[in-house]
C-alpha cells in the first residue's frame, strides 16, 4: 500500500495590494478583511478542448500548463475575472453585458469610443448661434452620434444591457433571480470623469483608491439600473435570450478636465475634429483615452467601456 | 455570488521565531577593504563598519565601534577625548543599564548582579550591531566572537580567543531597562593556549568542565556588545597585548591616551572571526479560505463563455469547472486588500473542495 500524495497542501503568502497598506497605514479601522474571492485572469478557457479525441483527462491540458504571473499589488489590475458560485450545477448559460445601442442616443462614435467634450466650449461654444467651433454638434445643429456632452450632461446615454444572449433561449423565459444583476459596480480615473445617470444627477463614490480609481456602487431601484420588461424579439434589444437588468448612465467631467488642458497634455494626445461649422474647418484639439469598467456585483460579468474625453486645443 | 465571506473560524493568527545565521569574517573587519569600509567621522564618537566600501551603493552598514570610559576607572580629565569616552559610557550605561534607586546610572556590572556590586567594568569598547543584521533580536547562545590576542601586533592572530554568551540560552538576565542579556564569557579558541599561564586558576567560571572569564555583556534585543576592555590586559595575557602598531600601547594606556577611532582601530585588527544567529518575530494571520464542492464552479472570465454559452460544457448536465489562479482578500466595502497567487491553475469543479490558506505576515 502506497502512501497518499499530500503535496496539495495549499499555503499561499498573501502581499498587499497598494490600496491596502493605504489602509493599513490610515490605522482608520478600514483595513478588515472579512470575505475572499478567486480569480481565474490568466485562464484562456478557449483552450479546454472538451472533444479532445484521447478523453475527458486531455480536455485541459493545455490549461492547467498555463503559466502563473506574481501577484500585481494594483488593487486596480488583477482580480478582475472571479469565479461564481451559482447553486444550480446545469446552468449552461451564463449572463453577459452588452453595449445597446440600438437606438442613435445611445451608439458609439464611429471609431468605436463615447465621445466625451469635457466644456461647455468644445461642446458648441456654450451654445453660441455665432461663434460655432465647438466639435459636439452637427452642422445642423443636432448633437453628433457618440457624444456626450461632460459639461451640459445632455447627448449619448450609454446603455449597458445584461441577460443571456443567445438564440437558444426564447427572451420570453424569465432569467433565474441569480443570474440577474441588481448591482452594478462602476469604475473610473476621477481626475477625468464622475458618474451621473441620465438625468444628469451626481452619484457619490464608494471610495477612491490609491490610484484615484472611484469605484461606485448601483442598484436595482434608484436611477441608473432598471429591469428590462421587452421580452419579444425586437430591433431595440441587444440581449438576444432572457433579459436581466439596464445600466443607464452619462459622465461628468471632472473639473480638471474642465478648467485645465493640463491632464490632457499629461496623459493624452492631439486630433483634429470637424467642428459645426463646415467653413470654419476642423479643430485641432486634445484627448485623453480611457476606460469604464462595469462589473456585476452578484454576477461578476465585466465590460470596459471606452470614452475618449475631448478638449478645443 | 463572487464573495465568500471569512468567519471568526477561518481566522487565525500566529506568531512564528525565524533565525538566519550571520557569519561576519573578521578579515572584512580587519582588512580586506583597507579603510574603505570603515566610516569615520569629524565628531569622534564612533566608527561604522561596512561590508564593502562604504561609498558603494552596495555597501550595507555591519556595525558600529566606540568605547567608553567610567569617570572612577583609572583616567584623567586631561586624558585624550576624555569627555567624548566618559559620554559614550554613560550614554550606553543609561540605555542598557538604567537608573539605581537613587537616579545614578548603574555601571556595566560583570556579571549582570547588580546588587551584589562585584565588578564592574570601567573601560568597555561597545559593538552596536546595525538592526539589518540583528532584526528583532540576537538569537541566545549563538554569539560567538573569536579575537586575536597575541602579544605582538603583527602576529596577533597567533593566540586567540573566543568570547561566547555559552549557556545563556537558559541563564540569561532581564534586569536591563533595553531587555534580555547574557554574560560573555572567554575561553581559549581550538588550538590556542592562554598566554597568561597564571590566568588559568583566575577564571570566574567553569561551565560544562570549560573555564571561563568574563569578557562583557550581550543585549539581545537592543544587538549591542559590551566588551571589557580586560580582555586585552593582564589578567588574561601575559606580556601585555601591543594594540597600537607604533608605540605599542597597551590597552590601559590606548583607552586613556588614544582617540576612540584610534582604539575602534586597535580591537578591528584583531577581530578573527564573528558570528551568531538572529531572529525575526513573525506574526502572521492565516486566513482559511474554505471552498465548498458548490462554490466557485463557474466563472466570469470572458473566455469562460460563447455568447452566453458555457464552453467548458456539452450539456447542462455536465460538471461546471473553473480554475483558481489567484485569491484575493476583500474588506466590507469590497475593497481589495491583498492578493495571493497559486504556482499553477487549480481546477474547481463539484466534485472537488478545497482549503487553500492564506497567510499575512507583519
Amino acid at each position: 500500500m502506497g502512501f497518499l500524495d499530500n503535496s496539495g497542501d495549499i499555503i499561499l503568502d498573501v502581499v498587499l495590494t497598494d490600496h491596502g497598506r493605504m489602509l493599513l497605514a490610515k490605522g482608520d479601522g478600514s483595513f478588515q478583511i472579512t470575505k475572499f474571492a478567486l480569480c481565474d485572469e490568466e485562464i484562456d478557457y478557449s483552450l479546454y478542448d472538451k472533444n479532445h479525441p484521447s478523453g475527458s483527462a486531455y480536455y485541459d491540458l493545455e490549461i492547467l500548463q498555463a503559466p502563473i504571473l506574481e501577484a500585481f499589488t494594483n488593487n486596480g489590475s488583477t482580480m478582475k475575472t472571479r469565479l461564481q458560485t451559482y447553486t444550480n450545477m446545469e446552468l449552461l448559460f451564463l449572463p453577459v453585458l452588452r453595449l445597446n445601442e440600438r437606438v442613435s442616443i445611445n451608439k458609439r462614435a464611429s471609431n468605436g469610443a463615447y465621445m466625451i467634450p469635457v466644456n461647455a466650449e468644445t461642446e458648441d461654444n456654450s451654445g453660441s448661434s455665432t461663434s460655432l467651433t465647438g466639435i459636439g454638434r452637427n452642422t445642423d445643429g443636432s448633437i453628433r452620434e457618440g457624444f456626450l456632452f461632460g459639461e451640459s450632461l445632455v447627448g449619448t446615454i450609454i446603455k449597458v444591457d445584461e441577460g443571456l444572449d443567445t438564440t437558444e433561449i426564447s427572451p420570453k423565459r424569465r432569467l433565474d433571480d441569480e443570474l440577474k444583476e441588481t448591482s452594478y459596480a462602476v469604475q473610473m480615473d476621477n481626475r477625468l470623469c464622475k458618474l451621473v445617470d441620465s438625468q444628469g444627477t451626481l452619484a457619490s463614490f464608494d471610495y477612491l483608491d490609491d490610484d484615484n480609481i472611484a469605484y461606485y456602487t448601483v442598484d436595482l431601484g434608484d436611477t441608473f439600473i432598471t429591469d428590462i420588461t421587452n421580452d419579444t424579439v425586437s430591433a431595440s434589444e441587444v440581449i438576444q435570450g432572457p433579459r436581466g437588468t439596464r445600466l443607464e448612465f452619462r459622465l461628468q467631467s471632472s473639473m480638471d478636465l474642465n478648467t485645465s488642458p493640463y491632464l490632457f497634455n499629461q496623459l493624452g494626445g492631439e486630433v483634429s475634429m470637424p467642428t459645426q461649422n463646415a467653413a470654419v474647418g476642423p479643430a485641432d484639439t486634445l484627448f485623453i483615452d480611457s476606460n469604464i469598467r462595469v462589473v456585476g456585483v452578484k454576477t461578476g460579468v465585466m465590460m470596459d467601456v471606452p470614452v475618449r474625453f475631448l478638449r478645443l486645443k | 455570488m463572487t464573495f465568500k465571506p471569512l468567519n471568526e473560524n477561518d481566522t487565525v493568527n500566529t506568531r512564528t521565531l525565524l533565525h538566519e545565521a550571520i557569519p561576519l569574517t573578521g578579515a572584512i573587519v580587519s582588512g580586506t577593504y583597507g579603510t574603505n569600509n570603515i566610516k569615520t567621522y569629524s565628531h569622534g564618537m564612533f566608527e561604522s563598519v561596512y561590508d564593502y566600501p562604504y561609498l558603494s551603493s552596495s555597501a550595507n552598514h555591519i556595525f558600529d565601534l566606540t568605547a567608553g570610559l567610567h569617570p572612577d576607572g583609572p583616567i584623567a580629565s586631561t586624558d585624550t577625548q576624555f569627555t567624548k569616552k566618559r559620554n559614550i559610557y554613560n550614554q550606553m550605561a543609561q540605555v542598557l543599564m538604567g537608573y539605581d534607586a537613587t537616579g545614578s546610572i548603574q555601571k556595566f556590572d560583570e556579571d549582570g548582579d547588580l546588587l551584589l556590586g562585584g565588578a564592574k567594568m570601567q573601560e568597555i569598547i561597545v559593538m552596536p550591531f546595525s538592526r539589518l543584521l540583528t532584526k528583532d533580536e540576537v538569537k541566545k547562545e549563538t554569539f560567538e566572537l573569536t579575537l586575536g590576542i597575541n602579544a605582538g601586533y603583527n602576529s596577533a592572530m597567533n593566540s586567540l580567543i573566543t568570547i561566547s554568551d555559552v549557556s545563556a540560552s537558559s541563564e540569561y538576565r532581564v534586569n536591563s531597562p533595553a531587555g534580555d542579556y547574557g554574560i560573555l564569557y572567554a575561553t581559549n579558541s581550538a588550538g590556542s593556549t592562554f598566554l597568561n599561564a597564571a590566568a588559568s586558576n583566575t577564571h570566574t567560571s567553569s561551565i560544562g568542565g570549560v573555564k571561563y572569564w568574563n569578557a562583557g555583556l550581550i543585549f539581545y534585543q537592543a544587538g549591542i556588545i559590551v566588551l571589557t576592555g580586560s580582555i586585552f590586559g593582564t589578567q588574561l595575557t601575559a606580556p601585555a597585548v601591543d594594540m597600537d602598531p607604533t608605540n605599542l600601547a597597551h590597552i590601559d594606556e590606548l583607552m586613556t591616551g588614544s582617540t576612540i577611532d584610534q582604539i575602534s582601530d586597535a580591537f578591528r585588527h584583531r577581530v578573527y572571526n564573528m558570528q551568531f544567529n538572529n531572529t525575526t518575530e513573525l506574526n502572521s494571520t492565516v486566513y482559511f479560505c474554505r471552498i465548498n464542492h458548490n462554490e466557485f464552479n463557474y466563472s466570469s472570465n470572458p473566455t469562460y463563455l460563447s455568447g452566453s454559452r458555457i464552453q467548458v460544457k456539452n450539456q447542462a448536465t455536465d460538471e461546471p469547472v473553473a480554475y483558481i489562479t489567484t485569491v484575493g482578500l476583500y474588506n466590507d466595502n469590497n475593497e481589495l486588500l491583498a492578493t495571493a497567487k497559486l504556482s499553477e491553475p487549480l481546477k474547481k469543479s463539484a466534485s472537488n473542495e478545497f482549503t487553500i490558506r492564506t497567510r499575512l505576515d507583519y
